[in-house]
């Protein structure tokens, strides 16, 4: 009897997912690759088939502006312009996750149990083994700077790093180094001297250095430059060795998820210890929590970069760097700089 | 009957937790208002901070106001509780500089502000949000128009370290009401312990053991103490009276059991029938008075010990007054006095009684007086009524009474000091106990210029029946 009984639920079991009958729509909007990505939707796909998910890659700025005007509203939002994201949970968009994953997140990971941040993706320099060859490769930001003063003339043109004013992102990098020393702005008018070309994304910088036309990058998502680098060997990707940021991708569940129950399955698996391995051994996306084991663990980056790793703040804070007046004042003084 | 009424323990108990619980509603009361008002100036703090720290990073850049919000002063504003933050710097019109939500601010709110530092409660977005809005003068090369700052957070800092300071007097408080319950059992214990050695005292005590109490006894079981002394003293009393009595009456009958015995004795020895006659006359004379005996004693003990009094009902005193006095006036023994009435009021005078037991009394009172006096004395009974009260009396002009015996008058087996009568000395003792009974008064004294006067001074009725 409970033989049959049992044969029967998982008969039942099994086709709910095939029929589609049961299925719950979740639509994450993300500024996250796909491709990247991928493995960690699969495996959420098959912990959970009755669920199904719908991941749309955009940009920074759509996520955001979707945020507030989707009709519906996206489930779950996830982006890497971290202070637009932490402005919009300011805002009350962001709905309370109360679950054991959520409430075992690490403190400086976290906003208010509404935003998390669950990557852990350092930021770094690029450079083609071309340079290398010509002069020695810089380890620090001090290197840099002294390189693009003393090979100005071999560099013209061929440093590329984040536009502040088209990516969310590069302007909230620069934004944090310059909180961290003045030297800063000599450095971007060392990159204006050297003629730098600003790009909107990683992916152009990366793109630029295997083509040639770009022999060193500033300030790029690590995550996304040591996968280059590994099928383009002629790019070598070096973590800055006096500080390396940290950049956190960050996802909420919106306030008028259409499906509540969903979203916080994803991301109770995103945070969960299966989604991170995921993210640890199939992405390079860094695993945040410190149990799990893989090769992209913010644990074995803190073993390989030593304790110059620097977190972009999840706090507060953040909200300075989308206050209007404060951008436009620093979008000013960067032009200011790199245009002298 | 004994009745368990709780326990003065419990008693205690209930009054404490009564007041216990009356002052600590009151406490929780105040504690809450001011634990709120703690956590409130702690977070209004950090609001000032926060505003101070915008208005500090104030410029004027080409004739207009510019701020670079600080990043610390949103941190400072979201607290380590992670607040939802607000921030807007106003120009002298009103106009927003800067700022991160369109959380709405009153013009009334403005206008204050500009006069001194504002605080303001306020919803907004689903959560209640606390703002602090404080103008700032700022002074620069084409115009020195003031600022205002104003900055906002939600209120989950506030509400949770409110709850943890109120919480923290509960606890507090709980602890102190169970220390103090703790201490108030043992002061119990300590306080009632007085009663329980007296206690004890009372339970190992003989069953005739009379004497006073030999105890230490705090201030408040004085009184209790004293009155079983009382208690005991006067049943100390009653027993010896008892005793007396017995010893009395015993010593009584005896006397004329003893006179009966010897006569018949003698009479038995002689052989002369005119012996025998004279013996059994006075074997016949001596039965006769003691029975008489027997039969006062008896009606003593009775009066003694019937005494509830449900038999009292009103009744005209005049008219028994009347028909006893001629009921004794036609008797043998009062043929040598001269036995009359007084003038009695010419309406009913009502007291509350019994008839046979008044009758009793008159009749022990004229017999008393017959054969206390010599024969030709004039016996008079009367009646008057001062005020509202009844006042009997019977007075004579035989010899009197000495002072110094007349207190111990109304002792049984006493005689007014004189062994010349055949009275048994139970008279006036009877008659004592009956006014007892009536709540009479019993007063002798000296009758001018000689004899003895008694009166009876009776109660009034109360109103009713009359």
């Amino acid at each position: 009897m409970r033989g049959v009984r049992q044969a029967l639920l998982l008969v039942v079991g099994l086709m709910a997912p095939l029929s589609g009958v049961a299925a719950t729509p979740l639509v994450v909007e993300a500024a996250l690759d796909r491709q990247v990505v991928e493995p960690l939707l699969e495996a959420f796909a098959q912990a959970h088939p009755e669920i199904d998910l719908i991941f749309r890659d955009r940009s920074t700025l759509e996520v955001d502006a979707l945020i507030e005007d989707a009709d519906p509203a996206p489930d779950v939002v996830i982006s890497s312009a971290m202070p637009w994201q932490m402005d919009r949970v300011n805002q009350g968009y962001a709905r309370r996750l109360d679950t054991p994953q959520a409430r075992d997140w690490p403190e400086w990971a976290k906003w208010r149990n509404e935003v998390f941040g669950f990557t852990f993706e350092p930021i770094v320099m690029a450079y083609r083994l071309d340079l290398s060859r010509h002069m020695l490769p810089p380890k620090t930001h001090a290197d840099l700077h002294a390189l693009l003063t003393a090979e100005r003339d071999t560099l013209r043109g061929r440093v590329t790093t984040y536009s502040p004013s088209r990516s969310g992102v590069g302007y909230t990098l620069f934004q944090q180094d310059a909180r961290y020393t003045p030297r800063f702005w000599d450095l971007v008018a060392a990159m204006g001297e050297a003629e730098a070309s600003l790009e909107a994304n990683t992916r152009a910088m990366l793109q630029g250095l295997s083509e040639g036309r770009y022999w060193l990058g500033y300030n790029l998502l690590g995550s996304y430059a040591m996968v280059w680098a590994q099928q383009h060997p002629e790019v070598v990707v070096q973590v800055p060795e006096d500080y390396a940021l940290v950049m956190m991708r960050m996802a909420f569940i919106h306030r008028d998820a259409p499906h509540p129950r969903a979203a916080e399955a994803f991301l109770d698996f995103l945070l969960g210890r299966e989604g991170q391995r995921v993210l640890a051994g199939q992405t390079p996306l860094f695993s945040v929590r410190p149990d799990v084991i893989g090769p992209y663990t913010a644990q074995r980056l803190r073993d390989q970069v030593g304790d110059r790793l620097y977190p972009i703040p999840l706090n507060a804070s953040l909200l300075a760097f989308v206050d209007p007046q404060r951008r436009d004042a620093f979008l000013r003084r960067w032009r200011r700089e790199f245009a002298r | 009957m004994i009745e368990v009424d709780g326990t003065l323990k419990a008693r205690l108990a209930v009054w404490l937790l009564v007041t216990v619980s009356g002052l600590g509603a009151l406490l929780m009361l105040e504690a809450n208002f001011a634990t709120r008002r703690a956590a409130e100036r702690a977070y209004d703090s950090q609001l000032e901070a926060a505003a101070l720290t915008i208005a500090e990073a104030v410029q004027w850049q080409e004739g207009r106001p510019v701020v670079e919000v600080p990043a610390a002063a949103l941190q400072i504003l979201a607290t380590r509780h992670q607040e939802r933050v607000f921030y807007a710097v106003l120009d002298s019109d009103g106009r927003r500089i800067s700022a991160n939500l369109d959380l709405p601010i009153p013009p009334a709110a403005r206008e204050l502000a500009a006069r001194e530092p504002v605080w303001r409660d306020t919803h907004h977005g689903g959560s209640g949000w606390r703002l602090h809005g404080r103008e700032h003068d700022s002074a620069g090369w084409e115009s020195q128009d003031p600022v205002q700052v104003w900055v906002g957070h939600t209120l989950s800092g506030r509400q949770a370290l409110a709850g943890e300071l109120f919480q923290r007097t509960v606890i507090r408080f709980l602890a102190m009401v169970l220390l103090a319950g703790l201490l108030m059992l043992l002061a119990m214990r300590v306080a009632l312990r007085p009663m329980r050695r007296l206690r004890h005292l009372l339970r190992r005590r003989e069953a005739d053991d009379m004497r006073p109490l030999d105890a230490r006894v705090p201030e408040e079981l004085r009184e209790m103490a004293e009155t079983l002394d009382t208690l005991f003293a006067r049943q100390r009393e009653s027993r010896d009276a008892l005793l007396r009595f017995t010893a009395d009456a015993s010593h009584q009958l005896k006397t004329p059991l003893a006179g009966l015995q010897s006569t018949s004795e003698l009479a038995l020895q002689s052989r002369e029938p005119d012996e025998w006659r004279r013996a059994l006359a006075a074997v016949h004379d001596g039965t006769r008075r003691t029975s008489r005996l027997a039969g006062q004693l008896l009606s003593l003990a009775r009066l003694r010990h019937v005494s509830d009094g449900s038999e009292l009902r009103p009744l005209d005193l005049v008219a028994l007054l009347r028909e006893t006095v001629l009921d004794w006036a036609e008797r043998e023994v009062a043929a040598d006095h001269d036995l009359g009435l007084a003038e009695l009021p010419s309406t009913p005078v009502l007291v509350r009684g019994e008839p046979w037991a008044l009758r009793e009394l008159l009749g022990n009172l004229i017999d008393n007086a017959l054969r206390y006096t010599p024969p030709g004395s004039e016996i008079t009974l009367g009646l008057e009524t001062p005020g509202d009260g009844a006042v009997l009396y019977i007075e004579d002009d035989g010899p009197g009474v000495a002072p110094e015996v007349r207190e111990r008058l109304l002792r049984p087996f006493e005689r007014g000091g004189r062994q010349d009568t055949h009275g048994s000395g139970l008279g006036l003792a009877i008659v004592d106990s009956i006014a007892r009974r009536h709540d009479a008064r019993l007063k002798v004294s000296d009758r001018q210029p000689r004899g003895l006067r008694i009166d009876l001074r009776f109660p009034p009725v109360a109103g009713e029946g009359a």
